[in-house]
């Protein structure tokens, strides 16, 4: 049998006889070389109670070059990228080595979501975010989880700072917020659209005002 | 035991091998050459050239295998480990013998090695045996049966469980199948092109010595081998700096050229060198044989992969930044802009009234004129005060910059113009090749007899090259006399290529051919000589420090202020 392949099932079924760390491997269609990951957000920090997902592609090569991994799940993490969900892991490149496996991988991701690397960021606007506003972009992070990774919303997100503040946790620009408020949209719903977009740096010019203004519409 | 001899024999080969290929080389030198163009006889370098010495892989790896076995007798220890050390420390013997003694576990751990104690089961093979050449004995450390005899051996990579597996490790002893440590191996080399490859446990620093990555890869890829071997004789040669890989797709040749490993000799000297072949390797019999077979001729000193004679790296360096930043845009801005009388910002009126303010220093001043707007006084939109002294003086400041830009101009597109011009060499080349059937056919003259056309394209083509970078030189040189002499020699060069090059367009008649032949051949020792004058006559240049720059050229003296060009 194909070395690849023999190796790929044993991952997956050594994955799916351990239930205690909870991390899933499943199957995305017919072939065992796309697959797709599943884990709990690590318990303590801006991610916790969100289910992640991430997009695995087994490489011809595999297991002596690295497994391909993205986020599908949208994650705010400076070592993530907020737009494709692509992640900078030094494992997952020259640091790879063999004996690895797609549990492990995905352990090191969760890992990573416990201990951020600002310095080598893969998102630079995030990683600008997080080291002038640690609780700014925590808030984010958690709104970020609540929204795209199905926390449960056990954070007041916004309820408890006041207007401008609430901008400079969102990380997000006051001119960007009150040009979208003097159209007529209550201010905390903007902020929630601008957030939610990522709507700072250089995202600004790639998103359309239109595009912000359909979403406030929602 | 007899691995010694072994590796003997494996010696003579690759030498054989490489006299093999030498003469192949040099029969094809001796094709090019004919009877009617006796210019370059005699061994005597000229001044514009650089010695310089091709060597095969093969070569490469006998020097590669001299510095080994010097280490390996001064440091006392095996070869596989000098070979290692000598990697790790990008092949400096100087550096490593004293790091070495200084503390040698320290680098042996840092290079990946771990060199067994005396007692340990490890070293109970003769260190004899770890060789770097290629040879046919077994796997080190290899074992029938797994380290721990009561489980099954289970390879922690495939999985493999299969009874009697063969598994093999490197010195930290961990295990893993055969046929995962020669994937593991073949992607590391052909992928990633390593030559240093670390155990596969995660984390473990030892490196696999040649020996175990030879046996490792001998039965299932052998034809990944000598990708490995290449990579070793590319690594060493990127670590000297007097070798130089040739940079020709698919060459495998090394040129060694030590008068022009130092930075200083680069300021002097153009090292033009060749590594002898031709064309692309497994492509000499195509079609367009002349077009493919052109020499294999690079720069030692920079990445320019063509001969920039007569200029010097540095300056061709520079334009080459120089054109790649401006030509373009040079062109627009001369066209649409014009400049900030105070600032000298570059503005482009892209509407509205004559009553500028600039961007950068909230200038004011008149589109029109270029005097400041404040002499204006109330007459808006049309300027009538011409005659200015401050509109003159902006002007005469405009101008300057203006003409700096037109000089710059005037070089790039000569030099482009060549450039261009080598281009169409290719076209010019196949209907060449073309006329020479044709003459062939019309006329009485043999193959040997039209080659005269041949030599002529490949000497225009040549001359081309040359004045190409004259044009960056000139671009560059500071005026006076010297200059001029040299744009002297340009201008004849020029001429004469110019001449030659409407010879080979030509119609043929058959009535024509014995005096066209003359005139190409008398036209072509003419450019010839024109050339050696341009180069000679540079090399010397720059061997005296005759040449001045009119701007900072590193290693130069800064130049006068008055000399300067901008």
């Amino acid at each position: 049998m194909d070395a690849r392949l023999r190796r790929v099932n044993k991952e997956i079924s050594d994955c799916k006889a351990d239930t205690s760390s909870g991390i899933q491997i499943e199957l995305i269609d017919d072939s065992p070389f796309h697959l797709l990951g599943t884990f709990p957000g690590p318990e303590g920090t801006a991610y916790e109670g969100g289910t992640f997902k991430v997009d695995i592609n087994i490489p011809d090569s595999y297991p002596f070059t690295p497994v391909k991994m993205k986020f599908i799940t949208k994650v705010y993490h400076p070592n993530v990228s907020s737009a494709s969900g692509a992640i900078c892991l030094d494992i997952l490149k020259d640091a790879w080595s063999p004996v690895l496996t797609l549990k492990s991988t995905l352990i090191s991701l969760q890992s990573l979501l416990c201990s951020p690397e600002p310095n080598d960021p893969q998102d630079a606007e995030v990683a600008k975010h997080y080291v002038t506003s640690k609780t700014g972009f925590e808030e984010t992070a958690r709104y970020w989880t609540k929204v795209y990774a199905g926390a449960k919303d056990n954070i007041g997100v916004g309820k408890t700072a006041g207007g401008e503040d609430q901008i400079a946790i969102a990380g997000l620009e006051k001119a960007h917020v009150d040009q979208f408020e003097a159209l007529g949209f209550p201010r905390e719903q903007v902020i929630d659209v601008l957030r939610r977009l990522n709507y700072r740096g250089k995202n600004v010019s790639q998103i359309s005002e239109d595009r912000i203004v359909e979403e406030l519409l929602k | 035991m007899s691995d010694v001899e072994y590796s003997d024999d494996d010696y003579y080969d690759d030498e054989d091998m490489y006299d093999g290929t030498q003469d192949d080389a040099d029969d094809d030198g001796m094709d090019m050459d004919n009877e009617d163009f006796q210019i370059d006889a005699g061994p005597k370098r000229k001044p514009y050239e650089t010695e310089h010495e091709s060597l095969s892989q093969a070569e490469v790896e006998r020097l590669m295998r001299r510095e080994i076995e010097q280490t390996r007798n001064i440091l006392g220890t095996d070869e596989s480990v000098a070979g290692l050390l000598l990697r790790h420390m990008s092949w400096n013997k100087e550096r490593l013998i004293e790091q070495y003694m200084d503390n040698p576990s320290k680098l042996t751990d840092a290079a990946g090695i771990t060199i067994p104690e005396p007692p340990s089961p490890a070293s109970a093979a003769p260190v004899r045996s770890r060789s770097s050449r290629p040879s046919s004995k077994p796997l080190p450390h290899k074992r029938p049966s797994p380290s721990k005899k009561d489980e099954p051996f289970v390879c922690p990579i495939c999985f493999d469980d299969a009874p009697g597996l063969e598994t093999s490790g490197l010195d930290c002893n961990h295990q893993y199948c055969i046929g995962c440590w020669t994937a593991y191996l073949s992607s590391k080399i052909r992928d990633e092109g390593e030559h240093f490859i670390r155990c596969m446990a995660e984390g473990c620093s030892i490196v696999a010595p040649d020996c175990f990555v030879h046996a490792s890869l001998l039965r299932d890829e052998p034809e990944t081998w000598p990708r490995f071997k290449e990579l070793l004789a590319r690594h060493y040669v990127s670590c000297n700096p007097s070798l130089k890989f040739c940079p020709h797709p698919g060459c495998t040749n090394t040129v060694s050229c030590p008068g022009a490993s130092s930075k200083s000799s680069l300021l002097s000297i153009v090292p033009t060198v060749s590594c002898g072949a031709r064309g692309i390797p497994g492509q000499e019999k195509g079609p367009d044989s002349i077009t493919v077979a052109r020499e294999h001729k690079f720069c030692f000193g920079c990445p320019i992969d063509s001969d920039h004679r007569p200029v010097i790296c540095n300056v061709a360096k520079m334009w080459m930044k120089k054109c790649a930043d401006d030509s373009e845009t040079a062109n627009w801005i001369k066209s649409n802009t014009k400049e900030c009388p105070k600032c000298n910002s570059t503005i482009e009126k892209n509407g509205g009234c004559n009553h500028m303010t600039c961007k950068k220093c909230k200038n004011e001043f008149c589109w029109v004129c270029m005097g400041p707007w404040s002499d204006h006084g109330t007459s808006w939109y049309s300027c009538n005060r011409y005659e200015e002294k401050a509109g003159i003086e902006a002007r005469d400041a405009q101008s300057r910059s203006r003409a700096s830009l037109e000089r710059y101009l005037h070089y790039y597109n000569r030099w482009a113009n060549h450039e261009q011009s080598a281009k169409l060499s290719l076209e010019l080349y196949k209907k060449t090749e073309k006329k020479m059937e044709e003459m062939q056919i019309t006329s009485s003259l043999t193959w040997i007899e039209v080659q005269f056309m041949k030599k002529a394209v490949e000497e225009a083509d040549k001359c081309r090259e040359t004045l190409k970078w004259t044009y960056a030189m000139a671009y560059y040189l500071c005026r006076g006399n010297h200059k001029e002499l040299f744009e002297d020699n340009q201008r004849d060069l020029e001429h004469a290529v110019e001449e030659l090059s409407e010879l080979l367009e030509q119609p043929i008649e058959s009535d024509t051919i014995p005096t066209l032949r003359q005139k190409v051949t008398d036209k072509t020792v003419y450019v010839s000589k024109r050339n050696e004058i341009v180069l000679d006559d540079t090399a010397n240049g720059f061997l005296e420090g005759r040449w001045k720059w009119n701007v900072h050229v590193d290693g130069f003296d800064d130049p006068d202020p008055a000399d300067l060009a901008f």
